[in-house]
């Protein structure tokens, strides 16, 4: 087990694709491992103070890790766990393994993951569990859980896979073609152009006029003969 | 570096008729028959050395790539080439403007041709051929839904047709004469499309036929090193080779002993049999046929499954493809030119209709004459260029087809290739990827390695007669050149990319008056949003003009 410290507060962005396989290196190559500060490259010794203790695949983050960028990118299996704040991609392209933020996270929270858990206790930014720019299929898998609120563009284009979120903001689920969204809040306008899925809201909605009402669900979206299914919870 | 001897090579140059081993000299960036004291000797004993590969057709600048930049931006995840002494390039298939020109020289291409340029545009076209690095470039402009041309063909008017042509390509700084579904992107403006040679055109009434061969007659007037260079009606459409069988029978009242009189672009696309989607079957075998009997040229547009973008002036049959797929896409008209489309796709070996576009290609390469076919994929229309080594590889074994065959579904139900035993030799790739696209061009300093040719040499680390049982390492060999130079200088070693250099732009000038055609300029510039002083290139980096 790891446990990482910043060694000083980051003035810009720090981009370091932290995933548990550094549990099981050796503290040197740990050290060694090349993360960028702004647009310099640096080794991870550089920036941050790495303390091992004990046995198994985990990484615990300690300290101010909000300018931090892809902490446990693509990640396979194992544990991160950030005892504050996390920067932005945090868990992009999972595919295994559990992340847990007991802070806020940043924006692309998740973003195209295949599997695998991420838990945020406090709040998280916007486009979480989406695709990045231009890509066809967003999430395919895993399970992200926002215990705080979120702002807008929720599991765009999410494919597959489970999404839990306290207050939400604007276009929930846009282009959706499967999986499960679950707003136990109110949020914004939710399913524009949904092919399939399912969106669950505790709260207030707004739903497009593309929705057509069918024992107590709503099912659309009409205009690109989309089978989803928006409910409240 | 001034000169320069490769020692030892099997050299292969069809077009000077040598296959024998055999020191090749250069000097200034030509090839020279002796030296005395050459400054650097380069030992290419055991490998064969050709020429600089020649690629006739692909999309690599101009509007239509540029929007599939901005509308895939999923596309430039992949880092291509870091800076050190280099540009820095990214992208999958569509690459940024220095990752193109480095791929092309990476496998041993130096030359490429920019097949579609609204003439309007040009001026951006220019620009992205500007920022191509080591590679030598050529545009053609689009013609075949210009109300100019429609105009003059309508009233049969072959001189002021020639004029006209000679003023855009000396405007535009532009190669020779594209043509892409002569009619029916017009007729795809009042919402309509051409489905034979003799439909007309909504509103100047003219036919595919007519547009065709009025076209071929200014060409071969004006005497152009290339001839008409044809995307034919229908493309990706089954049951469209027929059309492209009376297409290719339009030229035999033309005669041309020197080249060819039309060059026959992306042929596979063309060669679709069938009435719908669900039989089409291959046509590459009456295409090849007519292509044989006929002085006609084409290369393959060979599909590369995986992902790829399709970008042609074929508007109307973009909106097909985007009713298909139901992805982003994009169309648009270029006021009184042309128009265009760009939709994604991705080739799946598991799709019956991609599979057989597959083999459709490699019959094509196989059936058609080889001094007759050139190696393409109508990039990023089929694929990635920088697949063109497997695409040779392909054609040179038949284990490596059947290797292939084995992952790609339902191919030996629709296509004769399983049954196609033919393998072309490594002097036949020679043929399909440097001296064919030359004389095609009409490009007499490339393609060869005679004396005063343009030092543009590639050294693989094959054996001249390789054995297509090992496919592997032909493969491995003809993607990775020991040595590329360009020009004479050292560009690639052992597959990677060393020196960043500039290649020219080759445009065509041809006499013309412009007092004869100036009343329709006027007239129609009234309807452009440019004027007529504004219209054009004004200038380019490096250029080479062809009088």
């Amino acid at each position: 087990m790891l446990i990482l410290r910043p060694k000083l507060s980051f003035e810009v962005h720090v981009e370091a694709e932290i995933t548990p396989d550094l549990a099981e290196m050796d503290l040197k190559d740990v050290l060694n491992f090349e993360v960028y500060y702004g647009k310099l490259v640096k080794r991870l010794g550089d920036l941050f103070d790495v303390e091992t203790v004990g046995e198994g695949k985990r990484v615990i983050l300690e300290g101010d890790f909000s300018r931090v960028k892809w902490i446990g990118k693509g990640m396979k299996d194992g544990e991160i766990v950030v005892r504050g704040d996390v920067g932005q991609h945090c868990g992009a392209y999972m595919e295994g393994g559990k992340i847990i933020v007991e802070g806020n996270a940043d924006d692309w929270l998740g973003t195209e993951m295949r599997g695998g858990e991420i838990v945020v206790k406090g709040n998280a930014g916007n486009r979480i569990g989406c695709n990045f720019w231009g890509e066809m299929e967003g999430v395919k898998g895993g399970k992200i859980i926002v215990e705080g609120d979120v702002g807008s563009y929720v599991g765009e284009k999410m494919v597959d896979g489970y999404i839990e979120v306290g207050n939400a903001g604007d276009f929930v689920g846009t282009e959706m073609k499967g999986g499960v969204i679950v707003v136990r809040g109110n949020c914004g306008y939710v399913g524009w152009d949904m092919k399939g899925g399912e969106i669950r809201v505790g709260g207030r909605f707004d739903l497009p006029p593309s929705f057509v009402e069918e024992n107590g669900v709503w099912r659309g979206d009409v205009n690109v003969g989309g089978k989803g299914v928006i409910r409240k919870l | 570096m001034v000169s320069l001897e490769v020692r030892n090579g099997f050299v292969i140059d069809p077009m000077n008729g040598v296959f024998e081993v055999k020191d090749v000299f250069v000097k200034d960036g030509r090839i020279v028959e002796s030296l005395d004291k050459p400054e650097m000797v380069v030992d290419a004993k055991g490998k064969v050395v050709v020429a600089g590969g020649i690629d006739v057709h692909a999309h690599v600048a101009g509007g239509k790539i540029n929007m599939g930049r901005k509308m895939r931006p999923e596309e430039m995840r992949y880092p291509r080439f870091k800076s050190d002494n280099l540009r820095s390039g990214v992208g999958r298939v569509l690459l940024t403007s220095p990752a193109i020109g480095y791929e092309y020289a990476r496998m041993g291409y130096t030359t490429v041709v920019e097949p579609a340029m609204p003439a309007l545009y040009s001026i951006h076209t220019h620009e992205e051929l500007d920022s191509i690095p080591i590679v030598d470039k050529m545009a053609l402009p689009l013609f075949g839904n210009w109300h100019f041309v429609f105009k003059f063909v309508k009233n049969d008017e072959i001189e002021k047709l020639s004029n006209f042509i000679a003023w855009v390509l000396a405007k535009t700084k532009g190669f020779g004469v594209k043509v892409v579904n002569p009619c029916g992107v017009e007729a795809w403006m009042f919402h309509g499309n051409v489905y034979s040679l003799n439909d007309t055109d909504p509103l100047f009434g003219v036919s595919p036929k007519e547009v065709i061969t009025g076209l071929i007659s200014a060409i071969e007037r004006l005497k152009l090193p290339h001839s008409l260079h044809i995307h034919c009606n229908l493309l990706g459409i089954p049951g469209n080779y027929e059309v492209t069988l009376e297409t290719i029978k339009l030229t035999r009242r033309f005669e041309n002993s020197e080249r060819q009189v039309m060059h026959v672009t992306h042929v596979q696309f063309n060669s679709y049999a069938g009435e719908s989607w669900k039989d089409m079957s291959s046509g590459a075998e009456f295409v090849a046929k007519e292509v044989n009997r006929n002085n006609v040229t084409v290369d393959m547009g060979q599909v590369i499954l995986g992902h790829a973008t399709t970008m042609t002036a074929d508007s109307p049959f973009q909106y097909e493809l985007f009713k298909i797929f139901k992805t982003k896409w994009s169309n648009l008209d270029v006021e009184l030119e042309t128009g265009s489309g760009i939709v994604p796709v991705y080739y799946s070996p598991k799709v019956r209709v991609h599979s057989l576009m597959w083999a459709i290609g490699l019959e094509i390469g196989l059936l058609v004459d080889v001094d007759k076919v050139v190696i393409s994929t109508d990039y990023p229309n089929g694929g990635p260029f920088y697949s063109y080594p497997y695409i040779a590889t392909l054609l040179m074994s038949e284990k490596f087809r059947e290797e292939e065959m084995k992952r790609i579904a339902n191919v030996e139900r629709y296509s004769i290739l399983p049954s196609l035993s033919e393998e072309r030799t490594l002097e036949d790739v020679v043929k399909m990827t440097r001296v064919n696209p030359a004389r095609i061009l009409g490009l007499n300093d490339r393609g060869h390695l005679g004396e005063n040719a343009k030092a543009d040499l590639v050294i693989y680390d094959l054996p001249p007669e390789p054995n297509p049982r090992d496919y592997e390492s032909i493969l491995k060999a003809l993607s990775n050149p020991s040595l590329v130079l360009k020009d004479g200088k050292i560009v690639v070693k052992e597959g990677r990319v060393v020196k960043h250099t500039w290649g020219e732009t080759i445009w065509v000038k041809r006499d013309y008056d412009e007092e004869l055609i100036g009343d329709e300029l006027e007239d129609f510039f009234n309807y452009y949003t440019v004027q007529r002083d504004n219209y054009g290139v004004p200038h380019v980096r490096r250029e080479v003009v062809l009088c």
